[in-house]
C-alpha cells in the first residue's frame, strides 16, 4: 500500500484525505483531481496544507476499493481529464465513516476538555 | 472473515494489475495537467510565470513519489516474481530439449493413458445406467442343479414369465424379451436386421422414452394385435432417411405388413448379443421391437428362451422376491412333469452385471495396467529430475552464494515443475480424448455399448495433480539439498561427484529399479496374455479357419412357406456355388459353431430303451440340433472320426453326432462301435434316429466355452430357419464373395444377404475382447519399457558425465576401455536385475489372480517370462551401453585437465 507523504509537509492524515475526497465528490458531483484539490482548499480556508499530488494517490486507492469510479471528460483548459464520481458503495462508506469520525471527534473533544480542566 | 476480505482486496487489486502501466501514464498526464492549471492560476493572480511554476510545483508536492505509490498500488510484487520465474523456467527447459521432451512425454503418457482408461472404466462399471432406478432391475435366470455343468443357468419360458408376472410378489414390474430376426423388404434393398420380441411394457419398465410415436399398448400382446413395431433411431435414419411421416405407416417385415408406431430415442440401451443370457442370443444391434403375442401352441411348448427382467418394488425384499419366483416356477414344473424330481433355483442378476459382468475383470486389469504406467511415468519423471542434481547443485550453490533466498529457489523449482506439468498435462488431455474415443469406438461390444468419450474430470485432475506433486517433490529435493550445502565446498567441487555416489545417486538407482520392476510386471502380463491369445488363435476348433467363406441367408415369405421349397432352394444354391471356379466344397448349416450367439435349437437326447421321459430327462445330455446339407462337413473341414458323412438323399432318419455327445450317450464305447446305434430326440415316442457318423467337436471361435454336444441332421429331415452358406475355396476366399453374392441374387433378388465374411473374420470377431486386452496391455508394457529404458539411460549417462574426471584418472592409471565399460555396466545393470526379479515375481502373482484370462498358459509360463526377461535385459543393456561407450572414449588428458 502507499506509504504516507513525506512527514515534513504532511498535515493531513491518509484516511482523512480519503474521507475528504469522498465527501467532496458526494457534495459536488463528478470532479477531476484539480477540482477536488480546489474544493478542499476552499473548504479548509487554507488551514490545511495539502500536498495536492497525494489527492491522486487517494483517488487510486478509492478506485481500488470501488468507492469511486472514473470517466473521461474535458477539463476547463480543454484537456482530456478524468472525472471521478462517487459510487453507491462509496456513499455507504462515507455515511459510515462520517458517523465514525463524529463519534471519535466527540470522544477526543471530551477527552481534551477533561485534560484542560484539572 | 479476515481472510475473505483480504482475498477480496487481492482480487480487487488484481483487476488493476494488467492496466498498471496505462493507469500510471494517465495519472502522470493528470498530474501534468494539474500543474498547468495551478501555474495558470498563479499567473492570473499576477505572479511571474517562473515563480508561478515553482509555487505550483511546491503545492503539488513530490509527484515522483505519487507516481511510485500508484504503480506499487497497482502491482502485486510476487506475481511479477512468478511471471519472471515462469519465463526463466521456460528458458531453462528450452535449453535442454532432450530432458524437457522426455519429461513432458512421460507426463503426457501417464496422464493420457490413465485418464482415458479410467474414463472408460467409469462409464462401463460405475456410471448409473440410463434407466429409472437401475439398481432395482435384475435379470431372472433359472438354474437346474442337474444341468449346471452343461448350462450354468437357463432363461425362462414364456409361461414362467406370465405366471411370475401375474402372481403377487416383491417385484413391482416385469418385462420379457427374446431375439427376433427381421428381413426388411419392400421400399429399398432387402435387408436383415436384428430385432426383439418384447413384452408391451418394456420401454416403460426400463424408463426409456421414445423419440416419437408411442410405446406398445397392453392389448397388443394379444395374438392378432401384434403387428406393430417400434424401430431404432439409427434404422429410421439409415433406411428411411429420417422420414417424419414414417410413424403410422406400414413396413414389410418377414413378408408381413407391420405398422410403425414409434421411434426409439437414439440413446436407448437394450441388451444385445448374448449379454442378457448366453442362450438368448440377440443380434449385435437391435433395431426393431415387436410385442410378444404367445399363441396357445406357444404357451404349451417347452421353450426356455425368454430373457426376463424384474424390478424390485421400493421397500421390497430381494431374497423374499427370489424365493417367491422360485416357488412359482417349481410349482409349474411339478404340475407339468409330476415325475421330475428336481428343485430348480432362481437367481437374480443385477442389470449392471448383464452389461459389465463379463468385462469387469478385464477392465480392472487394464485399469491396473494404466495405474502402473502412471506410477512408472512418475518414477521416470522423478528420475529425470533427480538426474539433474549434479548440474543443478552447482547452480543452486551459486545462487545461494550470490544471496538468493531459499524461497526464491523454491519458487524457481515450482515454476519449472508447473511448466512441465502444464505442457505435459495439455498433451495428456489430448491423448486421453483420442484414447477414450478410440476405446469407445473399437473396444469389444460390451465396452462399446456403455462407453462414453467424455473424459472423467476428477481422474484427470488426479493424474495431473499426481504428476505435479511428483515433479515438484523431485525438483525441490535437489533444491533443498543445495540449500543445506556447504556452499564453498559445492562450488569448489565444481559439480564433481564420484561415480553414482551420494544420496541422490542412490535414490535414482532405487527409482530405476522400481521402474524396471513395473515395466517387467507389465511386459510379463502382456507376454502371458499374448501367449494365451496365440494359443486361442492356433487352437484346434474342429473346423478350418483359413480359405472359408460364410454367407448368412434366410428364406421368408410365401415362396418358401413350405419346407420342401426351402430344401429345394438350398440344394440348388449349393450346387450352383459348387460350380463356381475356385470353389472346393460348399454346404449349409443352421448355426455356425464358431459364433457364440448362435446356439439354436436344443433337445434332450434319449436312449431307445428309455420309457418315461420325465424319469430320465435330467440324466440324459441336451444336444444342439443343427441341420446341414451334405457338403457342410467338407466345406467346413470338420474331421470324421467314424462312420460316414450325410448325403443329400437319406431315406431313413439319420444323424451325425459330435464326439462329446457320443461320449455322454455311450461312455464305454469306441467311436467306431457307436456308428449304427440309435437315439431319440426329447420324446419317448419320437422316431428313432440312426447314427451315421461321429465327427470332431466344434468349439466356439473364442474357445471360451466347452464344446456343446451336437446332433447334425440332414436339412430335409430337420428343416430349421435361416442357414449359413459355408464355402471352401482354393485361394483367397474373400475374393469369391462377389461371385457367391450374384449367384444368390440370380436365384432370388429379394433375399437379404448379411455381409459375407471369411471364417477367419468370424473367429477374430469372437476373440475381440481378448484381442483388445492384449493390444492395450502390450501398448502399456512397451510404453513402460521405454520409460524404464529412458530412465536408466538418463541415470547412467549422468553418472558417466559426472565422473568423467574419475574415469580419466582410472584410464591414466592404466584401466582399459573394456574395464571402463564393464565398470559402467556393473553399476547400471545392478538395479535392473533387482527390478527384473521383483517384476517377474509381481507378474506371476498378478497372473495367478487373473488366471481366468489366460488360455492354456501357466502363470509361470517359461516362454513368455523368458522372452520378456530377454527383451528387458537387451533394452537395458542398450540403455547402459550407449553411455558406457561414451565413457570408454574419454581422453584421460582432456578429462583430467577440464
Amino acid at each position: 500500500m502507499a506509504k504516507g507523504s513525506p512527514p515534513a509537509k504532511t498535515d493531513v492524515l491518509q484516511g482523512t484525505l480519503d474521507l475528504m475526497v469522498l465527501s467532496t465528490l458526494e457534495g459536488l458531483g463528478p470532479l477531476h483531481g484539480y477540482g477536488i484539490a480546489r474544493r478542499i482548499e476552499q473548504i479548509s480556508d487554507a488551514a490545511l496544507r495539502l500536498n495536492e499530488g497525494t489527492v491522486y494517490t487517494s483517488l487510486m486507492r478509492l478506485q481500488h476499493r470501488g468507492w469511486i469510479s472514473a470517466t473521461w471528460g474535458t477539463s476547463e483548459n480543454n484537456r482530456k481529464a478524468r472525472y471521478y464520481a462517487i459510487t453507491p458503495s462509496g456513499r455507504r462508506q462515507l455515511t459510515a465513516e462520517t458517523k465514525n469520525w463524529e463519534r471519535i471527534a466527540g470522544v477526543i473533544a471530551r477527552l481534551l476538555r477533561t485534560v484542560q480542566q484539572p | 472473515m479476515k481472510t475473505v476480505s483480504r482475498l477480496r482486496a487481492f482480487f480487487a487489486r488484481l483487476r488493476f494489475v494488467p492496466a498498471r502501466r496505462r493507469l500510471l501514464d494517465e495519472m502522470s498526464n493528470e498530474l501534468d495537467s494539474h500543474l498547468e492549471l495551478l501555474t495558470d492560476r498563479y499567473v492570473r493572480s499576477g505572479m511571474d510565470p517562473d515563480d508561478a511554476r515553482l509555487a505550483a510545483r511546491r503545492q503539488l508536492g513530490n509527484t515522483t513519489r505519487v507516481r511510485e505509490d500508484i504503480y506499487t498500488m497497482n502491482s502485486i510484487e510476487w506475481l511479477g516474481a512468478v511471471a519472471h520465474d515462469l519465463r526463466y523456467a521456460c528458458r531453462v527447459l528450452a535449453k535442454s530439449p532432450g530432458f524437457s521432451g522426455a519429461a513432458i512425454a512421460t507426463l503426457a503418457l501417464g496422464i493420457g493413458a490413465t485418464t482415458a482408461i479410467f474414463s472408460v472404466v467409469y462409464s462401463v462399471l460405475f456410471k448409473p445406467l440410463p434407466y429409472t432406478e437401475p439398481e432395482q432391475i435384475y435379470a431372472a435366470e433359472i438354474v437346474v442343479p442337474e444341468r449346471r455343468e452343461q448350462f450354468p443357468s437357463l432363461p425362462a419360458s414364456v409361461q414362467a414369465y406370465l405366471t411370475w408376472r401375474d402372481a403377487r410378489s416383491d417385484f413391482s414390474d416385469m418385462a420379457t424379451l427374446r431375439p427376433w430376426e427381421c428381413n426388411l423388404t419392400g421400399d429399398v434393398e432387402p435387408e436383415r436386421v436384428g430385432g426383439a420380441r418384447v413384452s408391451a411394457n418394456l420401454f416403460s419398465f426400463l424408463g426409456v422414452s421414445l423419440a416419437s410415436g408411442r410405446g406398445f399398448a397392453a392389448d397388443e400382446e394379444q395374438p392378432g394385435n401384434e403387428r406393430v413395431v417400434v424401430i431404432s433411431d439409427a434404422l429410421w435414419r439409415r433406411r428411411y432417411g429420417a422420414d417424419s411421416t414414417l410413424v403410422g405407416r406400414s413396413i414389410s417385415i418377414n413378408g408381413e405388413s407391420h405398422q410403425v408406431i414409434g421411434i426409439a430415442a437414439p440413446s436407448v440401451l437394450v441388451p444385445t448379443g448374448t449379454l442378457l443370457h448366453p442362450l438368448v442370443p440377440f443380434a449385435s444391434r437391435v433395431d426393431i421391437w415387436k410385442p410378444i403375442a404367445p399363441t396357445n401352441r406357444e404357451l404349451k411348448s417347452e421353450s426356455w428362451d425368454h430373457g426376463v427382467l424384474v424390478r424390485l418394488a421400493t421397500g421390497g425384499n430381494l431374497e423374499a422376491g427370489r424365493q417367491q419366483l422360485e416357488g412359482i416356477v417349481n410349482e409349474m414344473v411339478r404340475v407339468q412333469m409330476p415325475n421330475l424330481k428336481t428343485a430348480v433355483i432362481v437367481q437374480l442378476v443385477p442389470i449392471r452385471e448383464i452389461y459389465a459382468g463379463k468385462v469387469r475383470l478385464r477392465l480392472f486389469m487394464l485399469l491396473g495396467a494404466s495405474a502402473l504406467l502412471l506410477l512408472t511415468a512418475c518414477a521416470s519423471l522423478a528420475n529425470l529430475l533427480l538426474a539433474r542434481v549434479a548440474t543443478r547443485a552447482n547452480e543452486f550453490a551459486t545462487r545461494l552464494a550470490l544471496g538468493a533466498g531459499r524461497a526464491r529457489i523454491v519458487s524457481l523449482m515450482v515454476a519449472e515443475a508447473a511448466v512441465v506439468t502444464v505442457i505435459g498435462g495439455t498433451i495428456g488431455v489430448a491423448l486421453a480424448t483420442y484414447g477414450a474415443s478410440g476405446l469407445a469406438a473399437y473396444g469389444p461390444e460390451d465396452v462399446r455399448l456403455l462407453a462414453t468419450t467424455r473424459l472423467n474430470l476428477p481422474m484427470l485432475a488426479f493424474a495431473i495433480a499426481a504428476s505435479f506433486v511428483t515433479a515438484l517433490a523431485c525438483s525441490l529435493y535437489p533444491a533443498w539439498r543445495a540449500s543445506r550445502y556447504d556452499m564453498a565446498a559445492a562450488l569448489q567441487e565444481g559439480g564433481r561427484t564420484s561415480f553414482g555416489g551420494g544420496r541422490a545417486g542412490r535414490s535414482r538407482r532405487v527409482l530405476v529399479g522400481v521402474e524396471i520392476a513395473l515395466a517387467t510386471a507389465l511386459l510379463a502380463s502382456a507376454g502371458l496374455l499374448l501367449h494365451s491369445f496365440i494359443n486361442v488363435m492356433q487352437a484346434d476348433r474342429g473346423y478350418q479357419i483359413e480359405d472359408v467363406l460364410v454367407a448368412d441367408i434366410s428364406l421368408f415369405g410365401e415362396r418358401y412357406a413350405k419346407a420342401p421349397s426351402r430344401v429345394e432352394f438350398y440344394r440348388e444354391l449349393v450346387s450352383n456355388v459348387r460350380a463356381l471356379p475356385g470353389v472346393l466344397a460348399a454346404g449349409t448349416i443352421s448355426d455356425l459353431p464358431a459364433v457364440a450367439s448362435s446356439i439354436g435349437a436344443s433337445r434332450t437326447i434319449l436312449h431307445p430303451t428309455d420309457r418315461i421321459f420325465q424319469q430320465v430327462v435330467l440324466m440324459r445330455p441336451v444336444a444342439m440340433i443343427r441341420s446341414v446339407t451334405s457338403g457342410y462337413f467338407a466345406a467346413s473341414g470338420t474331421a470324421l472320426k467314424a462312420g460316414r458323412f450325410l448325403t443329400d438323399d437319406e431315406p431313413e432318419p439319420v444323424a451325425v453326432i459330435s464326439e462329446s455327445l457320443a461320449r455322454r450317450l455311450w461312455p464305454e464305447e469306441s467311436s467306431a462301435s457307436i456308428v449304427g446305434r440309435q437315439f431319440r430326440q426329447s420324446n419317448t415316442d419320437s422316431p428313432l434316429v440312426t447314427v451315421a457318423g461321429v465327427v470332431a467337436d466344434a468349439r466356439p471361435g473364442g474357445m471360451d466355452r466347452e464344446p456343446l454336444p451336437v446332433v447334425y441332421r440332414p436339412y430335409d429331415q430337420w428343416t430349421s430357419g435361416p442357414m449359413a452358406l459355408v464355402v471352401r475355396t482354393a485361394h483367397d476366399s474373400a475374393a469369391l464373395a462377389p461371385a457367391v453374392r450374384s449367384t444368390i441374387r440370380a436365384m432370388d433378388p429379394n433375399l437379404p444377404i448379411l455381409a459375407m465374411r471369411t471364417m477367419r473374420e468370424i473367429v477374430s470377431s469372437t476373440v475381440g475382447e481378448r484381442q483388445f486386452q492384449v493390444m492395450l496391455t502390450s501398448v502399456f508394457a512397451v510404453l513402460a519399457l521405454l520409460l524404464g529404458a529412458v530412465g536408466l539411460y538418463g541415470v547412467v549417462s549422468y553418472s558417466v558425465a559426472c565422473s568423467t574426471r574419475d574415469i580419466g584418472l582410472r584410464m591414466a592409471l592404466g584401466a582399459l576401455r573394456a574395464d571402463v565399460i564393464r565398470w559402467v555396466f556393473s553399476h547400471g545393470m545392478r538395479p535392473v536385475l533387482v527390478g527384473l526379479f521383483a517384476g517377474l515375481v509381481g507378474a506371476v502373482a498378478v497372473a495367478i489372480a487373473l488366471r481366468s484370462l489366460l488360455f492354456e498358459v501357466a502363470p509361470t509360463d517359461p516362454l513368455a517370462l523368458g522372452l520378456v526377461s530377454l527383451v528387458l535385459l537387451l533394452t537395458s543393456g542398450l540403455a547402459c551401453y550407449l553411455p558406457a561407450r561414451r565413457a570408454a572414449r574419454v581422453d584421460p588428458v582432456v578429462a583430467l585437465r577440464s
